[in-house]
Parts: structure tokens; sequence; C-alpha cells
């Protein structure tokens, strides 16, 4: 027997599947870890978020205050959508995922980039209830930036604890804003157009979602908070 | 038979026979205690209440009550806990459906909603002991900064009460919907809920508004716990209301367990009506609130001992040969208080209402003012000038001694020219001009001194309006008696003040 040989078919082995079923087969993995993620309840909440937003905006929901007062209704729904993808990073499985899924890291950046972009795509359609404080372009810039937060503090704490970056950042931000600050770390202060804003939440986005396609959520199969 | 089934039966373990539920459910608080994620959480709180509550009120002036209504009267420590205790009680409160052992558990020898109550019990003294401790420790620090007055133990015990409550609301959010996502859902309602809280209470400052745990409106006097003691009214009625929130959160979750027998059903049942007994008559006590000098005044909560004055030993000094005594809480502002009044009182010695002594009297907050303060008054016989410090900005962390003094000039020569909570009438208005520019006061800084925070705004209406230039009729007049010799001066106020008081005199009868 050489080399050669393994490669034919074992006795007994079925044919060779059609393409499309190849192709089903192909997508099965994706969707099972979506599945695993609970990303179809988070589509849900993206949505509900949306609709928050827009009934804020429609309904002039607002605090009392300057400016800054005036967008933190809209910010913290934001916020509220970036943990919610931060949540989506937490893996039921730990170690035996790693150590047998070769697509995992794909898995993690395809599914954080993708509900992003849906969790963008939902809260602007949201932003049609009324005026948005900064616009769309804002709006990406913010939720860009505190998603990236929320992936770091998954990559650190845990999945499950990945809400916590978030809310604390929306806490800074809180009182920062009350006192006109002038880093762009704190860039919802900032106009939508500031570079340096964007920059710092465009790096805080690529950290976050390098951390979690590399390394995972702390809970995947390290040591983590109780659950 | 055999020699086995012979042998006496052994009796059971003394101790097994004498554990008693209560013991087996501090037992398994321990255990809670131990698996609680709630201590992950709280260097990053930690943090956060140093940030968000502790730093912004080292710029105030070190007064308990003007350090403490950022982050006690405006609710920012229950800020600062509440959505994380609520996130970590929802995610511990899901444990059981996230992990499916639910069935599992409920078949134990323990009724389930004792082991959930345990549960949420770890989570909340976790909580609730790190919210005591971070307030304590922030206390002591103010206390090592020279901090005066007495601290708002009312409203440490609201605070308490609150993150109590958000843990049992975010731990029933866990419950009754078991994913990884009651946390963060738990988590920014709570925030959401109090920024709303906060909104509300910006607007609201009489009824049920009253009792929403960020509503600043009237909670803190501007003097309490320096003059006055704190009211306990409100507070008691908002710990009333997050209490029963928390009662009945937890009451629903009994209602939900399965397994758990008859008798503890109509327990829980009786708990949820309790909770919400509780919270709707705190809402229905708060409708009955109204504003009083010391602070909100509930009725039927109310002990009138909460409204006699601190007394106290004063500290005095001298303006112009006339003593000025003040609260020992203020001490040691008296040397700006004593040289910004010797100029006035030097100004208006000899006339007929000049004050012969200057005594502190307790400030009153006023809603429709803003962030306002109280006009001085002139009373009694002999005339004493009361001298309400409050809401005026200090020197030191807030103000400035320049800023302060010519606020002080102002208040008095106001209540002397008897312009009262208004503008006066404008021959008032020319007259105050005039003693202000001969008691340091120059026209030109006039409108600016008149457009300062912290003055009641009846003072801050005179002249011609501020901060426009010293101009007009008014500033006209004031000119024309500031330039008279200083006896003319006087002998004309001699005899005109009767009738500048009673607002008769127009500015056409000025000299």
């Amino acid at each position: 027997m050489t080399a050669a040989d393994t490669r034919e078919p074992l006795p007994g082995a079925g044919p060779a599947l059609p393409a499309e079923h190849r192709a089903v087969a192909a997508l099965r993995l994706p969707w099972l870890y979506l599945v695993s993620r609970r990303a179809p309840v988070a589509l849900g909440l993206l949505a509900g978020l949306a609709v928050l937003l827009w009934s804020a905006l429609h309904w002039h929901w607002g605090i009392a205050g300057g400016r800054a007062a005036q967008q933190f209704i809209s910010l913290t729904i934001e916020t509220a959508a970036a943990a919610v993808i931060a949540v989506t990073t937490y893996g039921p499985f730990g170690e035996p995922e790693r150590a047998t899924g070769r697509w995992l890291p794909c898995l993690r950046l395809g599914t954080a980039a993708a509900l992003t972009a849906i969790g963008y795509g939902a809260l602007a359609a949201g932003a049609a209830g009324g005026a948005l404080p900064g616009g769309t372009l804002a709006l990406l810039r913010n939720l860009a930036g505190i998603t990236g937060i929320g992936l770091l503090t998954a990559a650190a704490l845990g999945g499950a604890l990945g809400w916590t970056g978030p809310l604390a950042y929306l806490l800074v931000t809180e009182v920062a804003l009350t006192g006109n600050p002038t880093t762009p770390w704190v860039w919802p202060a900032r106009p939508p157009h500031d570079l340096g804003g964007a920059l710092c939440a465009a790096l805080l986005f690529a950290a976050g979602t390098a951390a979690i396609t590399l390394l995972g959520a702390r809970d995947s199969g390290r040591h983590s908070a109780p659950e | 038979m055999t020699a086995a089934a012979e042998a006496p039966v052994r009796p059971a373990p003394a101790r097994a026979t004498r554990l008693t539920p209560p013991l087996s459910f501090l037992r398994l608080l321990r255990i809670e205690l131990r698996r609680s994620a709630m201590p992950w959480l709280l260097p990053l709180i930690a943090a956060l209440f140093w940030f968000d509550s502790y730093r912004p009120s080292t710029g105030q002036t070190p007064l308990y009550v003007l350090r403490t209504f950022w982050n006690m009267g405006q609710g920012h420590t229950i800020i600062d806990f509440g959505p994380f205790v609520a996130g970590v009680a929802a995610w511990m409160g899901s444990r059981d459906g996230r992990r499916r052992t639910a069935d599992l558990v409920t078949a134990t020898a323990r009724p389930r909603w004792t082991a959930q109550l345990a549960t949420w019990a770890g989570t909340a003294i976790w909580a609730v002991a790190a919210y005591l401790v971070f307030t304590s420790v922030m206390f002591a620090i103010y206390a090592s900064q020279g901090v005066k007055g007495q601290p708002p133990w009312w409203w440490v015990a609201v605070g308490a009460t609150a993150v109590a409550a958000f843990s049992a609301a975010g731990f029933a959010v866990g419950v009754f919907w078991p994913s990884r996502f009651a946390a963060p859902l738990a988590a920014f309602g709570g925030f959401l809920a109090l920024i709303m809280s906060s909104q509300t209470g910006f607007h609201d400052s009489t009824g049920w508004a009253l009792i929403l745990p960020t509503n600043s409106n009237g909670n803190f006097q501007p003097d309490s716990g320096l003059l006055y003691p704190w009211l306990p009214d409100l507070p008691i009625a908002r710990i009333m209301l997050l209490a029963g929130i928390a009662i009945a959160a937890l009451g629903l979750i009994g209602l939900r367990a399965r397994g758990d027998g008859p008798w503890l059903r109509r327990l829980t049942v009786a708990v949820t009506a309790a909770g919400v007994a509780a919270a709707g008559t705190a809402v229905g006590l708060a409708t009955t609130a109204r504003l009083s000098a010391d602070g909100i005044v509930i009725p039927a909560l109310h002990d009138a001992a909460s409204d006699r004055p601190f007394s106290y030993t004063p500290r005095c000094g001298q303006a112009a040969g006339i003593p000025v005594c003040l609260s020992p809480s203020y001490g040691r502002w008296l040397p700006e208080v004593t040289a910004a009044l010797g100029p006035v009182f030097s100004e208006v010695a000899g006339l007929p209402g000049a004050p012969v002594r200057a005594t502190q009297v307790g400030t009153i907050y006023n809603s429709g003012e803003g962030g306002g303060g109280q006009a001085m008054t002139i009373g009694g016989r002999p005339p004493v000038l009361s001298l309400p410090l409050g809401t005026l900005g200090l020197p030191g962390a807030v103000g400035t001694a320049t800023v302060f003094a010519d606020q002080l000039r102002l208040l008095a020569v106001h209540a002397f020219v008897g312009a009262g909570t208004d503008a006066g009438t404008p021959a008032q208005q020319a007259v105050q001009a005039a003693l202000l520019q001969g008691a340091g006061v120059p026209f030109a800084a006039q409108p600016r001194v008149l457009s300062t925070t912290g003055l009641p705004s009846g003072a801050q209406a005179a002249g011609n309006g501020p901060p426009g230039p010293a101009t007009g009729p008014v500033y006209a007049a004031a000119l024309r008696l500031a330039a008279r010799p200083p006896a003319a001066r006087h002998a004309w106020l001699a005899a005109h003040l009767t009738a500048l008081r009673s607002g008769q005199l127009t500015l056409a009868q000025l000299p």
C-alpha cells in the first residue's frame, strides 16, 4: 500500500456531497457558533434598543442641562447596544472549544464585526425618529469605540462581565461631560468630525476586536469570575 | 435473623438533629458569599466612586452639606453602585436557569425560595457592605480635611437601601429571564431609570417626584447639619419606597418558585403585597411633603424635635466696632465677613435703623431661586443684621474673597435701604448704589457684582440690569448723591430714610 492509496475513499464510504450540501455544511459551523453565543437574542435586543432610541428622539426624552445632558439618553442606548455585543462573546464550552475550533478566531472576529455593523444599522434606523445629537457619524464613532471597550473588558474579565466596561465608560463620560473635557478619549463630548475622538474610538475598536479574535473572552477556557 | 438485624439502631448524630433551618440558611449564605460575583466588580466600583462621587466634591467648600450635595443629594453614589449591583444580581439570579439546574435544585430539601434568598443575600451583603465602607472612607477623608458640620447619615441609609433595592430588582430580572443578557438589561435599565429620575427631579420640586432617589430638590438645605439638623422625613419616605421595591421583588421570585408548598406560596404573596403597600405608602406620603425652613417636612413622619436649631457658642469678631457673630462651623470665614461688613457699617453708622450687631441665621433653600441665595434682613430693637451665608460663594474652594466681600456688602446695603426681597424702587436702588460706592464697591464694578451667582434674584435685578454698564437714571442719581460731602449725604439720609424704606421717595427727590 502506498501513500497514494490512502487518498482513495475507504470501502463503504458514501459518495461525495453535492455542491449545495457542501455549502450548507460550510454554513453549519458559523450558525452553531452564532447560536452558542445567543446572537439571535442579541439581534432582538439591538432591534429593541433601536425602537427605544426612536421613541426617545420622537418624544423628545431629555435631561435638563446643557448640550452634554441633551445627548445622554441616546448615548446610554448606544452604550447598551455595545454592552449587548460584548456579552455575546461569552462562550459556554471553554477549553474543548478552544482546543478543537480551528476557525474560532475567524468566527469571533466575524461575529463581533457583524453585530457591530448590524447594531449601527439598527440604531441609525432608530435615529430616524428625530434629531440625533451629532448625527449618524457620531453614532458610528460612539458605538464602535464603546464596543471596543466592551470587547476588551470581555477579554480581560470574561464575556459575562463584558457589559461592565461600557457602563463604567458611560459613568466616566457623564462626569466628564459636566466639565467640558478636552481629552479625545471622552469622544462623545467632541463634535462628530473631530479627528482625535474618531481616532481614539477607532483605536479602541481595533484593540477590542484584535483581543477578542486572538484571545477570546476570558471565560473561554481560562479562569474567570464566578458563573 | 442476622446479627446485623439484631444490632440496636444507632442514633443519628446529635449535630444533625440540632441543625435548625436558620443555621442551615447561614451555611448556605456563607457558600453564596464565597461564590458571589460581586467582589470581582468592587475594584471597578471603587475607582468609579472615587472619580464620580468623591473627586468632584473636593472642589466644594469644606462643609458637609456642600461636599455631599453632589454625591448624596443628587444621588451619584447610588448611580455609581446601583446599575452594577443590579447587573451582578441579575447574573446571580439567572444562574440556575442558565445552567439548566433549576429542576435539580428544586428537588433538594431546602425550599427553592429560601435558596434563592440566600443567593440574593450573598450579593446584597457584599454590595451594601461595600457601599457603607466606601462612604465611611470618604467621610473619614473629609474629616481629615477639616470639613465642618454633621454628616448626612440619613442619606447614607437611603443609599444603602437603594443598593439593596437594585440588587433585589436585578435578581428578579435574572430569575425571570435566565439569560446572559439579563445582566446588561438590568444594569442599563437601572441606569436609565436613575437618569430619568434625575430629569424628573430637576423639574419637579413638589409632589410624588420628591420620592425619586436622585431628586435633589429641597432635600439638602444650605445649612443642614450646620445650624439645624438634617430632617429625616424625606429620607424615611425614600427608605420605605426602596425597601418596598426590594421586598416586592423578592416576593415575586417566591411566587415563581416551583415545588414550594402552599404555606410558602401564601407567605410570598403576603411579602409581595407588603412590599407594594410600603412603596405605595411612601409615594402617598411624598405627595403631602412641604418645604419648611429646615428642609422637606412630611407631616405624618415629622418629629417637631427635629426643628430645633443647634445650640452653639458663636465665634464673634468686630466690624467697624460692631460685633459680628457666626456659627463655629463658619468660623474660618469670620475675618473675611468682618472685613467685608466693616466699610458698610462705617458708611451707615449713626443713621436710623443701622445695625448694632450682626448674627448668622440659617439659610432657607428656595427652589424658585435655582441656586440663588437669601436676602439679609435688619430687624429688632436695637436693630440686628441677620446674615444667611449658606448659599454664597464662600472664599476658598469655590468663590473668591473679593466676590464674597462684594456680595456681603451688597446684601447688607440692600437690607439697609429697605429693598426687601425684590430689586426695590429706583430711589432705593440709587441710594444702594451710592452707599456701595462709599463702602468700597465702585459704580463700574456694581453691575458685575449684581450678576454674581449665589445672590437672591431680588438683589440681582437692581439698577440698569446686570451686567451692563453703570449708566442710566438710577446711576445718575446715585452719582449725584455720592458726590455730596459725607456730612451732607449723612444728613440727607438721616432725614429721608423712613420715606426711602417705605417706597415713597422718587428718583427726582434725591439730592
